[in-house]
């Protein structure tokens, strides 16, 4: 009798001590960018983004927000393993990164198989009617460039010339330019390529310079990105010099320093935030953004890149929200689910970057409202709408 | 226990051990172990062609990119299978290892490893820039290896195929080294000399090795493709062969396993560098590298022969080898076709005007001379008198400028050495080329790599073991022969110099020869040797073995040979029967610098 | 391709040449004394560019930290050998050579960090304070195993080299950075073309260091005690020569020449933490043109890299490499024909 008594308390005390085990499951975010490596210029700005967006928003609905954060040392291989090391060994909510195509699709391809949401960084070459389980907070390369060809039409350019990275970044540029010159009457002359570790674009640019284009787009990022402007600079190019949103760094500055003077280049409106009109959409979280960043990293943010993932922790606080309220627990395949399904379902949040709308079928969720062009006058970028 | 059971069971082990780690092991772990068994063919082939062919390449992840793009294109593009995009891969990459080897090969030195950088370096950028190989983003969504109905999506169903691949491999890899073609790749780090005095090419050897190691790098790129479902360029750059190349050394390059334990050492701690390291710092991740090179610079220090060479070395010391001599089965076995010898008094070797100018230096100036079968015949001179160029003059080692040789009646001026080996010329030499490493028996085998034919596909499916068994009668006939029977197992490394000389001789009597030529077989030897060594000559002799000798120590030679030929400046001082020549004053003066 | 085109790219690719033969004499001369391929050369030049770049910016540069390091690992290593020899009366001498010395330099750039300290003594600064790391880093790491083979020396090399640019991300992080000019203005060459003053200074340097390099190895006593040991290591010994101390000697030399390479290219070419690596492979590639040992062949191949390099990259700028590593392969090919290397036999594994 005493057996059976003392059986059924613990019995109890076990069914009582369940449930609150598992309402006290925290969310857990598993990061992947590289931290290491020839795209650790965009990493590590990444992981300080997701730092001060953990300070900004530390839990959602009362549970806590974990943090795991790895380092692919830029090979897409290592990324696979790291994302599936995520998913199984840490069973992770959601994954985010990397920082480079070929790592965000082999993420992609884990994301897909193994049924967790990702959140990307930057763009990724995958087609959202493919894999559902995907989205990402950048701006289609498209939609950038479209802006910077509308310029050029603007400042009465009729030939570019192309010089960018001979990497998928230098690639996505170019089909992007590529698809919308004609229809602004404007040619594309060349397609001049360069590795990031080259230390001389001089045969590159002397090529271009010879075809006399009206203007030069560049397809690189950080500071290798700043070679072609200081190349054209020493062969004396009169022509305007665009760029893109990946140049937007504080590094590309120092080193470009006069030959960058006038560059005109697209990028989120969160890197001119205190520029923009008071009832931008972004403009308020953009400056929240800026301080937690000072706060938690102990210098300002200057970079592009962090604000993305500031915009990625958003979107995911938001779904998560809402797929807790739906009552499935962080942790299992049911809440994965659920929070896809919120994250596909994303209606106007404000990042820092743009405004978010997600969608089953597409991976990009950015309007107009993502994009202004800059202009780089005395070492500081200002708006140039 | 004795050594091969103890051997045994510990290979048991081990099989168990990864038998049961999927079972046991969470699905992550699994993960990392099919990776972990991916990288490990590529570091076998590098044992194979670093370790066995002492050739640096630095060019397996190319060849692995090569395989992994040609199954990504044909499954993606053209829809196949991905067993038929495995066919593909092999094929596509063993042209590519054939063109690439048969121009570098050549290369000696320090210009190989040069050139497989080239090589490395110019495919990745090959890839990033083809607009059919989807250029730097690559090829996603490649299907998953599929068996019947069952796909390998799974990480434990895909690490049955991979370690059952990587144990195939291994057996087959140890297969051919324990064959007639493996004895050349061991032999090539003896010198191509060494490998044409056998009737071996020792480009040809090479190559093939090469292609071996390229094609389990195209297996290993296979699973990677269909493992990982997207390619693209940048794991196939030249660091990543780097990679490779670590993980065989610090696996340990003596060793087949070496390999395994290499890739699974620098997978496994960088994980574990992964989980600890930010514990104790925030700047993990660019620390991670530092220790790894850190504590890997630390482990090569400590076991210079990689992991596995420290664990064999342990293993030899705690339990010494017994030699087990499987006596019963060499006995039974049917004798290799030997050559018919020719007939007593039949010319076999004729010098006929030999010359050889180094620039304005002759060496060898119109010499001439015969040997017939069934005598010994001593080519002696002082130092300088051109012996040895001559002796490389006629088994064709060196070019002639000038004259002709016949062997068997045939010319053979101006052909190869192997050729003219594989004619019946064997051949010693005067430092010896013997393989430290491997035993009495093995290399004295390597003297009978032309008699048989299995090549490395035979070899590696253990399709020749009526061959081998024949050889390896053959060359313990010839152990019985010198009396070095009873120490056929131990490594040739351990013998002393005298005695290498001797199984120097043992080796080019396997290859049963019609001539045998001698390369100063006294040098060094002590009294008692020169002894030994003059019965074992004189035995060969009435045997039917021909023989020709060069040598300077002249008490020896006059006691053993039947006819004298004298050299002095490149040029024939006399010719004749050892006493005749003994009083002949040239030879006095040229010996003694003055008539005596 | 028009006349003042291929002027420029010729002067470019004679630029580049002369890092390019800078860094294959300094890598001819470690490997010729010691067998081992420093394949780390390039790293320390990364490491001076970059820490000139780090005073300009006005911050102390962690290089320092790294040298103090080193050093008291070299103190610690010598100092437990010669316990091990029982050799207890030289510990205190070993102490200072090796802890105290190097961390002149230290103290020197400590000091040149401070506002208002003219340009050319952060230039000084930034390439003495290099000067230590190559040897300290060999004491540490490869003289303990001088005896292994040269594949096993190439892959600790290897390994430095990683351990080496990974400490650089940690220092400098992932941005890289351009220097000031060491010396303005430009040159008219005639017929319209110009090169800037620093390419001059570059050029001078590489002809001048070469020429030192030259007197050095044939009019002094240390230069042919270098030579003696490339030549022939135990017969160097027999001679009195002490293969260790020439070994550090030309591990120091080979530091000195990085250092000076890193400051005279950071003004011209954004330097990274890993730019060391593909600097220091093509050198490489002119070395082997010079067959490791020779040096006018190592100038040759220096300059042929360079061309090739500048002239590819106007052909081709995104296969620019796989033109200059895939010409190699004739190259390589003609020089191994032409000159017969013997039939050597190849070095056993060592177990």
């Amino acid at each position: 009798m005493k057996l059976t008594r003392r059986a059924a308390l613990v019995a109890a005390a076990a069914s009582l001590a369940l449930p609150a085990a598992a309402v006290a499951a925290d969310l857990k975010v598993g990061v992947n960018v590289a931290l290491s490596g020839p795209n650790s210029s965009l990493g590590i700005p990444y992981s300080k983004g997701m730092q001060a967006a953990l300070a900004y928003k530390g839990e959602i609905a009362g549970r806590k927000i974990q943090l795991i954060l790895l380092d692919d040392a830029s090979d897409p291989a290592a990324a696979a393993r790291n994302a599936r090391k995520l998913v199984d060994e840490d069973k992770v909510d959601v994954l985010m990164g990397s920082s480079g195509v070929p790592s965000s699709v082999a993420i992609a391809q884990v994301a897909k198989e193994t049924k967790t949401p990702m959140i990307g960084l930057s763009p990724i070459a995958i087609d959202g009617a493919d894999n559902n389980w995907v989205v990402t907070v950048a701006q289609p390369t498209q939609l950038m460039v479209d802006a910077v060809v509308d310029r050029m039409k603007a400042n009465g350019v009729k030939t570019v010339a192309y010089i960018g990275f001979s990497d998928s970044w230098g690639d996505l540029v170019y089909d992007a330019l590529m698809k919308a010159a004609p229809s602004r009457g404007i040619k594309v002359v060349s397609n001049e390529r360069y590795a990031r570790s080259d230390q001389s674009v001089t045969g590159q640019v002397l090529k271009i310079v010879a075809l006399h284009p009206d203007a030069v787009m560049t397809g690189g990022s950080g500071t290798p990105g700043a070679l072609p402007f200081l190349a054209l600079a020493e062969r004396g190019f009169k022509g305007g010099v665009y760029g893109q949103h990946g140049l937007i760094n504080p590094d590309f500055i120092r080193v470009a320093g006069a030959s960058g003077q006038g560059a005109l280049m697209p990028t989120g409106p969160v890197i001119v935030a205190e520029q923009l009109p008071d009832n931008y959409p972004t403009k308020k979280i953009a400056l929240d953004f800026r301080r937690e960043f000072q706060k938690v990293n102990g210098a300002p943010t200057t970079d592009a890149f962090s604000a993305y993932s500031f915009d990625a922790w958003m979107v995911f606080a938001d779904a998560a929200e809402r797929a807790l309220k739906k009552g499935a627990e962080p942790g299992t395949p049911a809440f994965r689910q659920a929070l896809r399904d919120a994250i596909m379902s994303t209606k106007e949040v404000v990042g820092t970057h743009g405004v978010y709308n997600f969608k089953d079928g597409n991976i990009y969720g950015v309007d107009q409202r993502a994009r202004v062009i800059v202009k780089l006058d005395n070492g500081a970028w200002k708006l140039a709408q | 226990m004795n050594a091969t059971s103890r051997r045994r069971a510990l290979v048991v082990l081990v099989v168990a051990a990864f038998a049961i780690a999927p079972l046991v092991g969470s699905r992550f772990t699994v993960t990392l172990l099919n990776d972990v068994g991916i990288a490990a063919l590529v570091a076998l082939g590098l044992v194979l062609l670093t370790g066995v062919g002492g050739a640096t390449s630095f060019g397996q992840a190319a060849f692995v990119g090569i395989a992994a793009y040609a199954t990504a294109w044909l499954t993606t593009v053209h829809g196949a299978s991905p067993w038929l995009g495995l066919v593909f891969a092999l094929v596509i990459t063993g042209i590519c290892a054939l063109v690439i080897g048969a121009v570098t090969l050549r290369l000696g030195g320090h210009y190989l490893p040069l050139s497989t950088i080239a090589g490395g370096i110019s495919i990745a950028i090959v890839f990033g820039n083809l607009e059919s190989l989807g250029r730097h983003s690559g090829i996603a969504g490649i299907p998953a290896i599929r068996i019947g109905p069952w796909s390998l999506i799974d990480p434990r169903a895909a690490y049955v195929l991979i370690w059952i691949l990587v144990g195939a491999s291994l057996l087959f890899a140890r297969n051919v080294l324990d064959s007639r073609p493996g004895r050349a790749m061991r032999g090539l780090r003896g010198g191509a000399t060494l490998l044409a005095s056998v009737g071996a090419d020792a480009v040809r050897v090479r190559l093939s090795l090469f292609v071996v190691a390229a094609l389990l790098a195209a297996i290993a790129g296979w699973l990677y493709a269909h493992k990982n479902r997207f390619v693209s360029p940048s794991p196939f750059d030249v660091r990543a062969s780097i990679e490779y190349l670590l993980m065989a050394v610090v696996g340990g390059l003596g060793q087949l396993a070496g390999a395994v334990v290499g890739a699974a050492v620098v997978l496994l701690l960088k994980n574990a560098l992964q989980d600890v390291l930010p514990l104790l710092s925030s700047g993990a991740a660019q620390i991670e590298a530092v220790v790894f090179a850190a504590l890997f610079i630390a482990l090569l220090h400590f076991a210079r022969a990689g992991l596995s060479g420290w664990a064999v070395r342990w293993w030899r010391r705690r339990w010494p080898p017994a030699s087990a001599v499987d006596t019963a089965a060499l006995a039974g076995a049917e004798p290799l076709p030997r050559r018919t010898p020719p007939a007593r008094g039949t010319r076999i070797l004729e010098v006929d005007g030999a010359t050889k100018r180094f620039g304005g230096l002759v060496a060898v100036d119109r010499v001439g001379f015969v040997v017939d079968a069934g005598e010994i015949v001593g080519l002696i001179g002082p130092n300088g008198a051109g012996k040895s160029t001559m002796f490389n003059l006629l088994t064709c080692t060196l070019p002639m400028t000038a004259g002709r040789v016949r062997f068997l009646g045939r010319d053979v001026t101006g052909r190869a050495q192997k050729e003219v080996a594989r004619m019946g010329l064997a051949r010693t030499f005067q430092h010896v080329k013997l393989r430290p490493q491997m035993s009495l028996l093995d290399n004295v085998a390597l003297g009978a790599y032309a008699r048989t034919g299995a090549g490395v596909l035979r070899a590696g499916f253990r399709l020749d073991r009526g061959d081998e068994l024949r050889v390896r009668a053959e060359a313990w006939r010839q152990l019985e022969r010198i009396g070095l029977v009873q120490r056929a197992h131990e490594p040739a490394g351990s013998l002393p110099l005298g005695t290498q000389r001797v199984l120097e001789i043992a080796r080019a009597l396997a290859a049963d020869p019609v001539l045998l030529v001698l390369d100063e077989p006294a040098a060094g030897l002590r009294r008692r040797e020169k002894d030994a060594l003059a019965a074992l000559l004189k035995r060969l002799r009435d045997d039917g073995v021909t023989i020709l000798i060069v040598e300077h120590d002249m008490d020896f030679v006059m006691r053993l040979v039947d006819r004298i030929v004298v050299m002095n400046f490149g040029q024939k001082l006399a010719e004749g029967a050892p006493a005749q020549v003994r009083a002949d004053p040239l030879v006095q003066d040229a010996y003694l610098g003055v008539a005596a | 391709m028009t006349w003042d085109i291929a002027a420029i790219l010729a002067t470019d690719g004679l630029a580049n040449g002369a890092v390019y033969l800078l860094a294959g004499l300094g890598l001819v001369l470690v490997f010729s004394v010691t067998r081992v391929v420093f394949v780390p050369f390039g790293d320390v030049a990364a490491f001076a560019a970059l820490s000139l770049a780090a005073f300009e910016a006005g911050r102390t540069p962690p290089t320092i930290g790294l040298v103090a390091t080193l050093a008291a690992l070299a103190a610690a290593t010598e100092v437990a050998s010669l316990a091990r020899r029982g050799e207890t009366k030289r510990i205190a001498r070993a102490v200072l050579l090796w802890g105290v010395l190097p961390l002149v330099p230290c103290a020197l750039a400590w000091l040149a960090a401070r506002p208002g300290v003219p340009a050319p003594l952060h230039v000084a600064s930034a390439v003495l304070l290099v000067v230590p790391i190559a040897p300290l880093v060999a004491r540490v790491v490869f003289q303990p195993i001088s005896d292994a083979s040269v594949l096993v020396l190439l892959i600790v090399a290897l390994a430095l080299h990683f351990l080496l640019s990974g400490l650089g991300l940690l220092f400098f992080g992932p941005e890289g950075s351009r220097t000031q000019p060491l010396a303005g203005g430009t040159l008219a060459l005639g017929g319209g073309v110009t090169v800037s003053g620093q390419v001059v200074l570059m050029v001078l340097a590489a002809l001048v260091l070469s020429a030192l390099f030259f007197l050095f190895f044939e009019r002094t006593v240390a230069g042919k005690a270098l030579r003696a040991t490339a030549v022939n290591r135990v017969g160097a010994r027999l001679v009195g020569i002490r293969p260790a101390r020439t070994a550090l000697l030309a591990y120091g030399a080979a530091s000195l020449l990085a250092g000076l390479i890193g400051v005279l290219i950071a003004p011209v070419t954004t330097m990274y933490y890993d730019s060391g690596f593909i600097i220091g492979l093509k050198a490489f590639v002119a070395a082997i043109v010079g067959g490791l040992t020779s040096y006018p062949g190592t100038a040759i191949g220096a300059l042929a890299v360079g061309l090739v390099e500048s002239f590819a990259s106007f052909w081709s700028g995104a296969m620019k490499d796989a033109i200059v590593f895939s010409l190699l392969i004739p190259v390589l090919l003609l020089r191994s024909f032409a000159l017969p290397h013997g039939d050597e036999a190849e070095e056993e594994i060592d177990t």
